[in-house]
């Protein structure tokens, strides 16, 4: 079933790939059907999931990591309409289209353990996945400004400077986009700890290894404070530009390190 | 009659030169005529025994001379290029393109036009060919050829303004950068400008600026007095020059348009100058030549460093949109190119004509001399009479003749005419040599 969804994820990241190479209005607006097309067979995986398990799927990496591409895809389609720019797209489906392979392979729900059922831990979940897709569009907006202002810088403009918005622009995009996942990552990461603190002691291994020296919840605290240094470091000396897209796109890569790599083979405490 | 050597008109007219499509702003900068004026360089020139014929065209982004001279012209001019300038000829000789005849009129009437130019109908040029042609003019080193070739230049510098599209929109250096700075700062409409200088140049880019409605432009020159007026024309206000650096700092852009020869911005002055404003981007126009930015200001992290040779790449963006414009003005030059062509040629057939007229002349006053006894006797109205009709006679046989030589296009077919035309009527050599001084040009000229 999931065949559908990766079917049009990737699609539509050939579609945003075309676009950007020939820059043809209409192949635009398929990218962007195509895309639409995905998230809403991806919805309805998602709806059929939760009717079928009577609970959100959210338990277990490969069910965080179709839901991250869910609400990446959302993030991102929300932005695309109200800015009118489509050049981000490639970079976007791609990264959606490579993590949807997870969840399209391996299908299966988990089941939700019983420690799992509290409000807490959804808003955790969820903060958590609205975070990365917010670092995720960060990291593409850092990329492309990088790409930009190379080609600005050494006067050879060609390929990215027709196709792309300003430096300003994307500046200012990065610097929204890393504030608003920010705060989720911090309410996220606040919740969990909540969450974790009031867990009754029990025996469940996974409980005992929640605590700062697991790998995943390292690995958080680290990513949150890459990006609280991001944004203080705008505010108060200056990086902006160049050196916060750098910095995001650097921070993505260890949000993905986590989300993936860790979520699988390292963690003892998230690995539900 | 002098003895200048019996080369026709056709190619005794050239055109030595490099331009920014040859020549990078390196060497641009150190072949440069105006220094110490053109009329110098004019007179240094001629003192080479080149002929008077001379007109030194010098910008920031070409240097030219044309002119009218035997076979050795171009060599002669070559070499001038380098003495003048104290360059080695083998580091000048490989940007160097010679023109000549009709390629060295397609060639200026492009540069008047503005088709050859940096920003491709950008209409400075057009004033900067009127000035060269004006300098050498007043110095007594124009002529018939280079008149006629600099009127029409001008011809096709109005034409193209006027009938086509070209010089509206994109028209200057400032105009592709703006593009440049819309793709750096997004609207420009928040932006602080600075304009380091206050010549021409300054004047144009600011005027494009004043149009983006920025938010404030700030002028600042070695001479305040000049920087105020240009400040009143662009509505904006003038700082002394001792306050260039903290405009500097407060700026978003920052155009140099000086004629200074030294760098006005290093990149030691600047890092410290930048500083305060952290990484907030900073986009340097340098459309001055000599370059008034060092070039490794541009690796300052924050800084965006564009000299004029740098704005091409947009100028081509913005080709191709203009693409029909351009095949009109082509168009313009190329028939402005073959008016002047056949002009050109006739003047190659000129002495032919003088001497065939001068030729018939002689026939009808020995033949009127031959025939004064008999025509002694008649009343002064009758010998006036014959006087004339012999006089008509003469125009009317010699008016088909002249019309088909003058209208002989082909450079081979001139001469083959005229040496069919001095057999047949049996012209002293000398009489119709080509590069003879016509004795009475003026006559036989009916523009």
């Amino acid at each position: 079933m999931h065949v559908i969804p990766l079917l049009f994820y990737g699609c539509a990241a050939g579609a945003y790939l075309a676009h950007f190479s020939r820059r043809d209005a209409a192949i635009g607006r398929l990218a962007t059907g195509l895309l639409a097309a995905a998230i809403l067979a991806h919805t309805f995986i998602i709806g059929m999931q939760t009717v079928q398990a009577g609970h959100a799927p959210l338990v277990g990496t490969t069910a965080a990591v179709s839901a991250f591409v869910w609400l990446l895809g959302l993030a991102y389609l929300y932005i695309e309409l109200t800015t009118d720019e489509r050049a981000m797209g490639v970079l976007v489906t791609a990264l959606i289209a490579a993590l949807y392979v997870i969840p399209a392979v391996d299908p299966t729900v988990s089941p939700r353990p019983a420690i799992l059922q509290s409000p807490l831990f959804t808003i955790h979940v969820l903060a958590m996945l609205f975070a990365y897709a917010s670092f995720a569009l960060a990291f593409v907006v850092g990329v492309t400004y990088v790409a930009l202002f190379t080609e600005i810088k050494a006067k050879h403009l060609g390929f990215f400077y027709a196709r792309l918005p300003s430096l300003q622009v994307l500046d200012v995009m990065n610097g929204r986009v890393v504030t608003i996942g920010w705060v989720l990552l911090t309410i996220g990461i606040a919740a969990g700890g909540i969450w974790a603190a009031q867990l009754p002691p029990s025996s469940d291994p996974r409980a005992q290894a929640m605590g700062i020296q697991d790998p995943k919840i390292m690995v958080a605290l680290v990513s949150w404070g890459v990006y609280t240094f991001a944004l203080v470091a705008r505010r108060a000396i200056g990086w902006n530009g160049r050196r916060a897209a750098l910095l995001s796109a650097l921070a993505f890569v260890i949000i993905l390190l986590n989300f993936v790599p860790v979520g699988y083979f390292l963690t003892k405490s998230h690995n539900f | 009659v002098d003895a200048e050597p019996a080369v026709n008109a056709m190619t005794r007219l050239f055109a030595v030169g490099l331009s920014h499509r040859t020549a990078p702003v390196e060497l641009r900068e150190l072949v440069d005529f105006s220094r110490g004026g053109s009329a110098m360089a004019l007179t240094s020139l001629a003192e080479r025994g080149i002929g008077r014929e001379l007109v030194v065209l010098s910008t920031c982004n070409r240097a030219e001379i044309y002119a009218v001279a035997g076979p050795d012209g171009p060599d002669i001019v070559g070499r001038f290029f380098a003495d003048y300038h104290q360059l080695p000829l083998a580091r000048l000789s490989e940007h160097l393109y010679v023109r000549r005849g009709p390629e060295a009129a397609h060639h200026l009437f492009r540069v008047a036009a503005g088709l050859d130019s940096l920003v491709v109908g950008e209409p400075q040029i057009l004033g900067q060919v009127k000035a060269a042609y004006a300098t050498a003019s007043d110095n007594g080193y124009t002529s018939a050829i280079t008149n006629r070739l600099f009127h029409s230049a001008f011809t096709v510098g109005k034409r193209v303004r006027s009938e086509t599209g070209l010089a509206e929109g994109a028209v200057s250096v400032s105009y592709a950068a703006i593009a440049l700075a819309r793709k750096i700062f997004g609207a420009l409409q928040g932006l602080h400008v600075v304009i380091i200088g206050a010549g021409g140049m300054a004047k144009l880019t600011g005027l494009h600026l004043k149009g983006q409605e920025v938010r404030q432009i700030t002028i600042t020159g070695r001479t305040l007095s000049s920087a105020e007026r240009l400040a009143q024309a662009l509505d904006g206000h003038a700082v002394p020059w001792s306050e260039m650096p903290g405009a500097v700092a407060r700026a978003d852009i920052v155009i140099t348009a000086t004629g200074s020869p030294e760098p006005v911005l290093t990149r030691s002055g600047l890092i410290d100058v930048l500083r305060p404003r952290r990484q907030r981007p900073l986009f340097i126009i340098d459309i001055a030549v000599p370059r008034d930015v060092e070039p490794n200001v541009g690796d300052l992290e924050q800084v965006f460093l564009y000299n004029i040779d740098d704005l091409q790449g947009i100028v081509k963006e913005n080709l191709g949109r203009r693409s029909v414009e351009l095949e009109r003005a082509e168009a313009i030059v190329q028939e402005e190119v073959a008016k002047f062509t056949s002009w050109l040629q006739a003047r190659d057939i000129i002495p032919t004509v003088v001497a065939l007229r001068e030729q018939f002349e002689a026939i009808r006053q020995a033949e009127l001399a031959r025939l004064e006894p008999k025509l002694s006797g008649l009343p002064p109205e009758a010998r006036t009479r014959v006087e004339e009709i012999t006089r008509l006679l003469i125009e009317k046989l010699l008016l088909a003749p002249t019309e088909q030589l003058k209208s002989v296009r082909d450079e081979a077919m001139v001469a083959a005419y005229a040496d069919a035309v001095r057999q047949l009527f049996k012209l002293s050599e000398d009489a119709s040599a080509p590069g003879r001084k016509p004795a009475n040009v003026a006559t036989l000229r009916r523009e």
